[in-house]
Formats: C-alpha cells, sequence, structure tokens
C-alpha cells in the first residue's frame, strides 16, 4: 500500500468522523438549549469554545447567536473545522483514494457532500437544520456500515481505523474539556439545579447515555460520567477505547516501529486519570495533557508511514 | 398522437438511427419505437435520472479555467447509439489491422527504417517528427509492441462509409466514460436492455489489465502493475483513478516512484519500497523522465527511462510510440498495412493532403474554405480549422499559419459526419457524432465492442471534444440474428 493512500484514508476517516461529530454535537446543543429554561448560563458560545475557534469567529461575527454561530460551525466554506470544510476534505481525500474502496464509498461521500452543499442555506431554519443534521449523521453511520462490511479488514481499512479513532479520542477529550466548563466553581445554583440534564448530554453527544445507564446504574453524576467516558473499556468513545481500536489497527500493521507500545503507554497514562474531586482547573490540565499525547502519536504515525508529514 | 420522429431531419448527414423522417433502420427499430411509446415527460424525467445519477457517481472532467480547476459533470446524452453486430465486426478487424501495422511500422522507425529505405516515405517526416524519440532507437519491447492502448476515431461519411480519422497512440482517454455511459444507461432503460441483445462492454478492465500482466518484464512470480498519473488536476484524473480501482491495482503518482541504483522502479509503501513491474502510464513522453525529456517535469519519474530501457519495468504505451500518432504519418498508414502485412487495408483513411508536398499545398492553400486543416501533433480539437465553418479572418490566419510551417499541417475534405438523434431541450434532433473505440494490444489484441460516441451538442457543430461543448452517448452493437 502506498504511503500516499495510506496518509489519504487516515484523514479521509478523520474528516469524516468530524464530519459526523460536529452534526452530533450542534444537534445535541439544540436540544439541551430547548430543555433549559432561559436564564440558565448555557448559552451557543459554549460550542465555539470547545472548537477553539472563538478568536475565528469574532474577526467574521459581532455577535454570538445561534444564527451566527450555527452557520459558522456547519456551513462556513471559509473556516477550516466547520461541517462543510470537513466533508469537502473527506470528499477530496477519498477522491483521490477510489482505487482502494468499494464503488459505494465513494458515492456515499459524494452524494453526502452534495446534499450538504445544495441545502447549505436551509440551516438557518431551526425545522430545517434538525433534518439537515438528521441527513448527514445518517450519511456518515452510513459510510461506516459500508466499510465495514464491504471492505476487506486489509491495511487500508487499518489506516481508516486509525484515523476515525484517533480524532474520536481527539474529540471526546474536548468534549470533556467542555464539561469541565460545567464544573466551574462560579456556576449558579440555578446552574446547579440543572446539573442532571447537563451531564445526560454530554453522554448523549457521544452516543453514551444509553450504555451509561447499563453500566452505571446508579443515578447520573460528573465523576461517574468523566471517569465512564475516559475509561470505560467497551463504550466506542470512550478514550481508552478509542486507544484499543489505535493500538489493534497499529499492532497489524506493517514497520509499527514500536508504536504499539507507546500507545500501550498512553492508555496506561489515561486509566491512570484520577478526575475524582477534581477542581475545573485541574481537570483542564490533565485534559490539555491528554490532547497533547494524542497530537504526539498522530505525529508519530505520520512520521512512520506518510510520504509528507502531515500537519492538520 | 404525433410521433416523437415527425419532423426529424435526416437529409444533410448519414443518420445512424433513422432511415428518413419517421423511418427508422432496423438495426434502431425497436428503440426507436419504443422512444415513440414514451411520453415526453416520461423521456425527461429519465435525463433527470441519468444527470443524478452523474452527479452522484461522481462522473467529470476537469475544465481548466482562471478561476481554478472545475470539475464539470460528464455531458451524457441518454439516446444511445446503434450498430449493427456485422458490420461491427468488419470494423473490429480493421482496428485490429490498422494497429498491428502501426506497431510494424513504429518497431520498424526505431531499428532499420525498412519502410523508408524502400521509399514507401520521405525519412524527413520521421526527422521532423515532434513525437520521434531517439533515446528509443534499438528499443524491443516485449511483443514488438509499442502501442498498447489505441483509441481509434471513426466517423461516417454521407456515403455511409467508415472512415478512420485519426489515431491516438499517446495517451488516449475516454474509455472509463465509455464504461459509466453504459451503467447509466442500464439505470435509465433497464427494460430495454433486458430485451435486446447487445455486446457487453464491462470487461474492458479485465482485458486491459491481463494485456498489462503480458508485457512484464518476467513472466514468473506475481507480477506488479500501477497506473501512473500527472495527478488530480489532470482533466482525466478521474479516468486514472476509475481504471486503477476497475483492475485492483495502484494509482501512483511521479513522487510515489523512485528509481534506485539497480535501475529498478519502486513505489513508496508503507512498508518500504515495493517493485513495480508494469506502468500504464497516463502521462506523456515529455514529462516522463527529466533526466532524458524535459527537466522542469515535476510529474515524472527521474531515472524511468533508464529502468525500461535496461529492461526492468514494462511502460504502456512505449515510450516513442507517439511517432505513429501524427497526422501525416497517418496518411501513410494504408501503404503500411499493405508493406507489412502484405493486406489490403480494410477500413479507409479520409483522403488527406499533406502540405509538406508542395502540390498538396498548392491545392490545399487554394480550397482552404472547404477544408479541415489540422496541427499534425495537437489532440483534443485544439488549433484546427473548420473552413465552412470558419470566417474569411480566420482563413486568412491559417494560411499564413501553414505557410510558415507547412510540415505540420495536413488538410481533409469536410467530411458530412453522421449524426444521430440527440435529446436537445426535450426535443430529438440530429446532432453530429463519431466513434472512439479502443483496442488493446499485448500477447493478444482485444478491441471493445463499440466504443466512447462522442457528440456535438451544439446544433450544426462538428467538434465533438468533451473541452469544446461536446458530450457522449452509450454505444450499442446490436446482434440482430439473435433477436
Amino acid at each position: 500500500m502506498l504511503s500516499r493512500s495510506a496518509e489519504r484514508l487516515y484523514w479521509l476517516a478523520r474528516y469524516m468522523e468530524r464530519t459526523e461529530n460536529i452534526a452530533r454535537l450542534v444537534s445535541v446543543h439544540m436540544n439541551l438549549l430547548m430543555d433549559l429554561p432561559k436564564g440558565v448560563e448555557m448559552d451557543w458560545r459554549q460550542l465555539i469554545l470547545i472548537n477553539t475557534s472563538e478568536q475565528e469567529f469574532y474577526e467574521k461575527n459581532n455577535i454570538a447567536n445561534e444564527r451566527n454561530i450555527t452557520r459558522f460551525l456547519l456551513v462556513d466554506t471559509t473556516y477550516q473545522g466547520s461541517l462543510i470544510s470537513s466533508l469537502s476534505a473527506a470528499r477530496e481525500n477519498i477522491r483521490t483514494s477510489r482505487e482502494l474502496l468499494p464503488d459505494e464509498a465513494w458515492e456515499q461521500v459524494n452524494e453526502l457532500y452534495l446534499f450538504a452543499k445544495n441545502n447549505l442555506e436551509t440551516i438557518t431554519n431551526r425545522r430545517q437544520r434538525v433534518l439537515f443534521l438528521n441527513e448527514i449523521l445518517k450519511g456518515c453511520q452510513r459510510f461506516t456500515g459500508l466499510l465495514s462490511g464491504y471492505m476487506s479488514h486489509n491495511d487500508p481499512y487499518r489506516f481508516i481505523r486509525l484515523g476515525k479513532n484517533i480524532e474520536r479520542a481527539d474529540m471526546t477529550s474536548r468534549i470533556l474539556d467542555f464539561a469541565s466548563l460545567l464544573l466551574s466553581e462560579s456556576r449558579s445554583d440555578e446552574a446547579r439545579q440543572y446539573e442532571t440534564i447537563l451531564w445526560m448530554n454530554i453522554l448523549k453527544a457521544l452516543n453514551a447515555l444509553l450504555m451509561y445507564r447499563q453500566q452505571m446504574h446508579n443515578r447520573i453524576n460528573g465523576d461517574d460520567v468523566l471517569n465512564f467516558l475516559l475509561q470505560d473499556a467497551n463504550l466506542p468513545r470512550s478514550v481508552s477505547c478509542c486507544l484499543a481500536e489505535i493500538h489493534a489497527s497499529v499492532s497489524q500493521l506493517p514497520n509499527n516501529n514500536g508504536l504499539p507500545l507507546k500507545i500501550t503507554e498512553l492508555a496506561t497514562y489515561v486509566k491512570a486519570m484520577d478526575t475524582r474531586q477534581t477542581t475545573q482547573n485541574q481537570l483542564r490540565s490533565i485534559l490539555d495533557g491528554l490532547q497533547n499525547k494524542l497530537g504526539e502519536l498522530h505525529t508519530q504515525i505520520a512520521d512512520n508511514w506518510f510520504l509528507i508529514a502531515a500537519g492538520e | 398522437m404525433k410521433s416523437i420522429w415527425k419532423n426529424y431531419k435526416t437529409e444533410t448527414a448519414y443518420d445512424e438511427l433513422m432511415h428518413s423522417e419517421c423511418q427508422s433502420r432496423p438495426v434502431s427499430h425497436r428503440l426507436c419505437q419504443y422512444l415513440d411509446s414514451l411520453k415526453k415527460e416520461d423521456i425527461d424525467k429519465r435525463k433527470i435520472a441519468a444527470e443524478l445519477a452523474i452527479m452522484e457517481m461522481g462522473i467529470s472532467f476537469t475544465v481548466y479555467s482562471d478561476e481554478g480547476n472545475i470539475d464539470r459533470a460528464w455531458p451524457f446524452d441518454i439516446i444511445p447509439r446503434i450498430m449493427d453486430a456485422k458490420e461491427w465486426r468488419v470494423i473490429e478487424k480493421g482496428l485490429k489491422q490498422r494497429l498491428t501495422a502501426l506497431n510494424c511500422f513504429i518497431s520498424d522507425v526505431y531499428s532499420e527504417q525498412a519502410f523508408i529505405k524502400d521509399g514507401k516515405m520521405p525519412g524527413d517526416i520521421i526527422n521532423s517528427s515532434k513525437n520521434f524519440r531517439k533515446e528509443c532507437i534499438g528499443m524491443k519491447p516485449r511483443h514488438n509492441v509499442w502501442a498498447n492502448i489505441c483509441g481509434t476515431d471513426l466517423v461516417r461519411d454521407k456515403d455511409g462509409i467508415m472512415y478512420v480519422l485519426e489515431d491516438n497512440l499517446r495517451v488516449p482517454s475516454g474509455v472509463s466514460y465509455m464504461l459509466e455511459n453504459r451503467v447509466i444507461t442500464k439505470r435509465v432503460f433497464p427494460e430495454l436492455l433486458q430485451n435486446i441483445d447487445i455486446l457487453p462492454i464491462d470487461d474492458y478492465p479485465t482485458h486491459l489489465h491481463d494485456m498489462l500482466l503480458s508485457i512484464a518484464p518476467h513472466q514468473d512470480g506475481p507480477v506488479t502493475c500501477v497506473v501512473l498519473t500527472p495527478g488530480i488536476y489532470n482533466s482525466a484524473y478521474f479516468e486514472h483513478a476509475y481504471l486503477a480501482q476497475q483492475m485492483g491495482v495502484q494509482l501512483v503518482e511521479g513522487n510515489d516512484l523512485v528509481v534506485n541504483d539497480d535501475d529498478c522502479v519502486y513505489m513508496r509503501t508503507i512498508e518500504g519500497l515495493e517493485k513495480v513491474d508494469v506502468i500504464y502510464r497516463r502521462i506523456d513522453d515529455d514529462f516522463l523522465d527529466p533526466e532524458v525529456f524535459r527537466k522542469d517535469s515535476t510529474l515524472g519519474v527521474p531515472g524511468l527511462m533508464r529502468a525500461w530501457k535496461a529492461g526492468n519495468v514494462a511502460l504502456a504505451n512505449a515510450p516513442g510510440a507517439g511517432v505513429a500518432d501524427d497526422k501525416v504519418v497517418y496518411a501513410y498508414v494504408p501503404e503500411m498495412i499493405r508493406y507489412y502485412l502484405n493486406e489490403e487495408p480494410i477500413l479507409p483513411n479520409v483522403p488527406t493532403y499533406l502540405c509538406s508536398n508542395k502540390e498538396d499545398l498548392d491545392y490545399v492553400l487554394e480550397h482552404l474554405a472547404e477544408l479541415v486543416v489540422k496541427p499534425a501533433n495537437e489532440s483534443g480539437g485544439y488549433g484546427m480549422l473548420v473552413g465552412p465553418h470558419a470566417t474569411a479572418k480566420e482563413v486568412e490566419k491559417f494560411r499564413k499559419i501553414i505557410q510558415e510551417d507547412p510540415r505540420n499541417y495536413i488538410a481533409q475534405p469536410t467530411l458530412a459526419i453522421s449524426t444521430a438523434p440527440t435529446l436537445c431541450k426535450g426535443k430529438l434532433e440530429p446532432r453530429h457524432i463519431d466513434l472512439r473505440p479502443f483496442i488493446l494490444q499485448g500477447e493478444n489484441t482485444f478491441v471493445t465492442a463499440g466504443g466512447l460516441t462522442r457528440v456535438a451538442l451544439k446544433k450544426g457543430s462538428l467538434v465533438v471534444n468533451s473541452s469544446q461543448g461536446g458530450g457522449s452517448k452509450d454505444t450499442w452493437i446490436i446482434n440482430m440474428e439473435a433477436n
């Protein structure tokens, strides 16, 4: 398998995963805001904080309202982190790796991209936005299912799995970062009152609510959610589980040059994280550390296998 | 109800489907009847379905423009072009004969040059050809075949005879569109394809792969083939990716490949360097190897010619094969067939005036307004003059250009090339078409059943190139005896 192809498939998977994550995040956030009474210190701004894109947002917009933020996150083609930019980058990557994938994979991504491109304007309207996001989510799931069902689980597939799980782990850590804002000591009593709803939505953003309930059996609380999302061995979007997937893919790839060992170390590091009774600042620095380590892992993968080590 | 074939004009040229207004040819009878049975809205719906399929399948070609490269959806006409298998079998034989002779000629050009020594062709033509590569002298590609993949353009004149318009021996493109056109037609007219005995075409990638394997430098053990593309900005990138995918081989760009000190070609993979045996290259000679040809080429692979000459890698088509892809050389193909094969040509050439001949030149300059003038070495329909459609100013401009460089121009009478019914704004109208079958030659020779029919979508236009407003049609070769 060509180094160039490995790189493109890895990025294809990352961008598809990112597209799905953005769609789910915006969708869950919409639901959350509908649930919460007015006056609770929750609004759309939190979404741009997660993606650390506050500065770019304010260069383009004056007011951080629903309309501007959803446009920015979903359909701004000039913002690299937007849904449409991710989808378009996924399409470019698959367009140049068609020979490695089943026909339907390209058609699926292409169709999804055309759908998004033709419906960019509809998302201003809340109801239309719900439909738009549902369609994107379905499309991403079809893509994942199609590859898992149609494609040999060979090296190309392993790079896809690798890219997807690095992106997932990164997103989970960002969403937890977002959660850490909720733990702010200065939060109002009213906010404390709705904490359960907030944590439920964090779980929903990672498709983890049902699994949490089945696993934890007790009422939802912040410490448990944090542990579950970082360390659960079976939840597909927990950081530990992503690392296990990454480890499995890397171990089966040729020339992995000691990478499996480094991933095991990272997994041990995550398992040892103690997020109970942490302050907001402590939690943020733990999560920052995790994100840096994931970034380093990406660099090692790129140096090891790709033609030209790619930066994001 | 009024027939959709009412007012269909067939007077100006031979029409492939219609004998005259409302009267179809035997071969197209079922299709024409079927189309007549559909409501206008039905036909429109199918056209829309086809356009949608093209968008979703992402069948595109790239148009270069100042605002960057744009991917355009492939313009496709849903009405197929039809030929009788009986006629086709003759054409198929003619195409094999032609490519065999051309390959004998190329081998000869790079060895004894007997054709020239025997006075069949002036040596100047070769020496002044920009596609003659002296680096290739003495090379002996496997099976003595230089042009492994050829796209030959055919047109039918008013007299109903099929003529060869040109042979594309460098990097002919279009075969993926031929294949995709059939896929779309299956989606749009499934009921028709079920009931008519149409020769299949989708075995092309298999034959291409077999041919590539047959030219590998070694015939024992596994052979690694790749498709070499100039990259995503090339107008035929879609096709390169498509063919690689269909054959299940790697699509590579120049910097994926490296030639080592052992003069072997390797590709850079996740497992390190892997040896490559056969390269289906879709890059022109000029850009193939900066060590030998254009120094500024970033698309090619330094050392590739070294590896090829050492016999460590096969290139399809072989470097230098383009020497026969010259419209002056074209004029000599009938003579080549007689000379090398001792046969009479099955397919006629269009009469061609070589401006390098004094007599021909005089005739051409006198009759410019009636002729089609073409540069000897261009493709894509660029730089040509269609006399009857040109303004007086354009004609005068060409007179000057030809006189300055007669070697590089040929002229041919303007043919009334055949038409086929084409859906134009909901109505069926005749539009001019040509046909590009693809011929593969390695150990064996294979011809596609039919080929890519290109259609000039503009009324009256004779230019079918996609870069200049052309579209395409599915091509059906029908076995009439079985029906």
